[in-house]
This record gives structure tokens, C-alpha cells and sequence, in this order.
């Protein structure tokens, strides 16, 4: 708020008082520089709060002396920091460290091949099996396939041979009086009934 | 070839008459090229109710099967000249299924 600075650009209000050596800076408000001073306000000469020269100098050398200690501890400590880095990075123990983490990187890369050779090989034994059990498989079917092949032109044959056979009983222009005669001399009933038990009846009424 | 079967219904008719009426029908059919496997005659019977056909009311008609093996493009014209034909009462074309197997079917074990 009030800060204890001279210089321009400051509105610096001059203490007419007795033993003000302060000059303060004055904040503008609400009301711009052209507004009229108020009433209760006219001949208003604002002061800043009265200091005691004893009680000053004395906190001014405690606060010296503190600032003092602050600053000093503030640099011991980013001191430390900075020596930490250094030795981190080119101390006496970084050459071992990068050493050891070079030689247990060498170990698990040597243990990380080994790995991988007993993993291909495993593979390539397991694939191998897998080939031979497909190519098992693929006779398996071709040789399934021919069954049906064969199964299928038997039956095939057979119902050709049935066909045949019933070739013998078709109505042809000779015996076709003879078959009309025939249907016309044996009517045949397709009705039944059946019950409950499972008994069949086929004599039925013929209307 | 498939095989169909027609459910023919005569006009109740005496014999020779019912009998040249069926030979016209299997000749019309092997005509057009089907080969006739079987004729059943299922009875003069009482039909289920009256028809009228030909302006003319039965009540009665004689009830034929043919089963038939045909090309499939002749069914239009077959069914069209059996409507034409005043002996016939109502003429049926019906494909046949393949024969069922006649083992027992599932039901309860007896």
C-alpha cells in the first residue's frame, strides 16, 4: 500500500509537520484527479503514521541481522544442491555405478538371447508337430471325401436300379385300357382312424 | 424330372363315359411329354360340397390319382386344357415329396 520510496512519476506529498522526513505516495480512489475535493475534506493534509527513531533503528539492524542469516542459510542450502548434482553426475562413485549398470545390462541381454534360442527352438519343434498333424488331417479328409464320393454314386446306382425296376410298372399307350380298367375295377381307400391306445381301423364307410 | 401327381375329380359318369374321359386325360398328358407312373381310383364319392362347374351342379364325383413325372413348363398349359374339359370337375396338380422314411416316428415307445 504506502511504500517508502521518493522518485518521479510519485505524487510526493510533503509533510509540512515537524520531524516527517518520510515522504509517501498518495493512491488515487474512486475520484479522478479533476474532481472536486470534498467538503469535509478541504485543507486535508493526509500524514503518514509516526515512527519512533530508537524503535526503528533498532529493528532495522535486527532485521538486517536476520536477513542477513536467511540469505546466508538460503545460499548454503542451493549450494548443497548444486554440489549433490556435480557429484551425482561426475563424482568418484558415478564411474562404478555407470561400470555395473553396463555390466548387469551386458548379463541380461547375454540371458534375454539365451531366451529367445530356447523359445525358437521350442517353436520350431511345436510347429513342426502342428504341419504334421494338419497334413494328417488333410489325408484324413481326402480320403473321408472319397468315402462319401464313392457312398454317393452308390446310392445314386441304387435308386437308379429302383427307378429302373418301377420303369417296368408306367402306364404306356398299350396297356393304358387295361390299367384304366384295372383302377376303375379296384377303388382304393385311404382314410383311417386312429385312437388313443394306438389302435388303427382302416375299414371305413365309403360315401 | 419331378414328380407330380394330379387329384382329378370326374363327373359322376357310367363307366365307358368315366373311362374315355380318363384315357383323354393320360393321353393329353403323355402328349405333352410326361411319363404316366400310376392311376389309383379313390372311389365315387359324395363331395364335400357342391360345385358347379361347366354350368352345371355336382354333388357327386369320381376322385382319380395320377402320379407323373413332367418337364415343370408344361403345368400351365395341362392345368388349362383339364379346366376346358367339361367331364372334369375340379383338376389338382400337387408335387410329390420324397417318400418319407417308414420308420417309427418320435412319439411315445410302446
Amino acid at each position: 500500500m504506502f511504500q517508502v520510496i521518493g522518485g518521479r512519476g510519485v505524487q510526493v506529498t510533503r509533510l509540512l509537520a515537524p520531524g516527517r522526513a518520510v515522504l509517501v505516495e498518495a493512491v488515487r480512489g474512486r475520484k479522478s484527479r479533476t474532481d472536486t475535493v470534498a467538503k469535509s475534506k478541504q485543507g486535508r493534509i493526509k500524514v503518514p503514521p509516526p515512527v519512533d527513531p530508537t524503535e526503528m533503528v533498532v529493528l532495522k539492524e535486527r532485521y538486517a541481522e536476520y536477513e542477513m542469516i536467511t540469505r546466508a542459510l538460503r545460499l548454503e542450502f542451493k549450494e548443497e544442491v548444486l554440489r549433490k548434482k556435480y557429484e551425482e553426475e561426475t563424482g568418484s562413485m558415478a564411474e562404478e555405478r555407470s561400470r555395473q549398470e553396463a555390466e548387469e545390462h551386458r548379463a541380461l541381454m547375454v540371458f534375454n538371447d539365451q531366451e529367445n534360442l530356447r523359445m525358437l527352438q521350442q517353436r520350431v519343434v511345436r510347429i513342426q508337430m502342428e504341419k504334421e498333424e494338419a497334413e494328417n488331417k488333410q489325408v484324413e479328409a481326402a480320403i473321408e471325401r472319397e468315402l462319401q464320393q464313392q457312398e454317393f454314386i452308390k446310392e445314386k446306382e441304387r435308386e437308379i436300379l429302383k427307378l429302373q425296376e418301377d420303369a417296368k410298372n408306367f402306364i404306356t399307350l398299350e396297356n393304358l385300357d387295361q390299367r384304366i380298367e384295372e383302377a376303375l375295377d379296384s377303388p382304393k381307400n385311404y382314410n383311417f382312424a386312429v385312437d388313443k391306445e394306438g389302435r388303427v381301423v382302416k375299414q371305413t364307410m365309403l360315401q | 424330372m419331378p414328380r407330380y401327381e394330379l387329384a382329378l375329380i370326374l363327373k359322376a359318369m357310367q363307366r365307358p363315359e368315366t373311362s374315355a374321359a380318363l384315357r383323354r386325360t393320360v393321353e393329353s398328358l403323355m402328349q405333352r411329354g410326361a411319363v404316366v407312373r400310376d392311376l389309383e381310383n379313390l372311389g365315387e364319392r359324395l363331395l364335400p360340397y357342391a360345385i358347379t362347374k361347366h354350368n352345371q351342379k355336382h354333388s357327386r364325383g369320381a376322385y382319380f390319382l395320377i402320379d407323373f413325372y413332367s418337364a415343370t413348363n408344361i403345368l400351365s398349359g395341362l392345368l388349362d386344357h383339364l379346366h376346358r374339359d367339361v367331364d372334369v370337375v375340379r383338376p389338382t396338380v400337387l408335387k410329390k415329396d420324397d417318400q418319407v422314411s417308414s420308420s417309427n416316428c418320435c412319439g411315445p415307445q410302446q
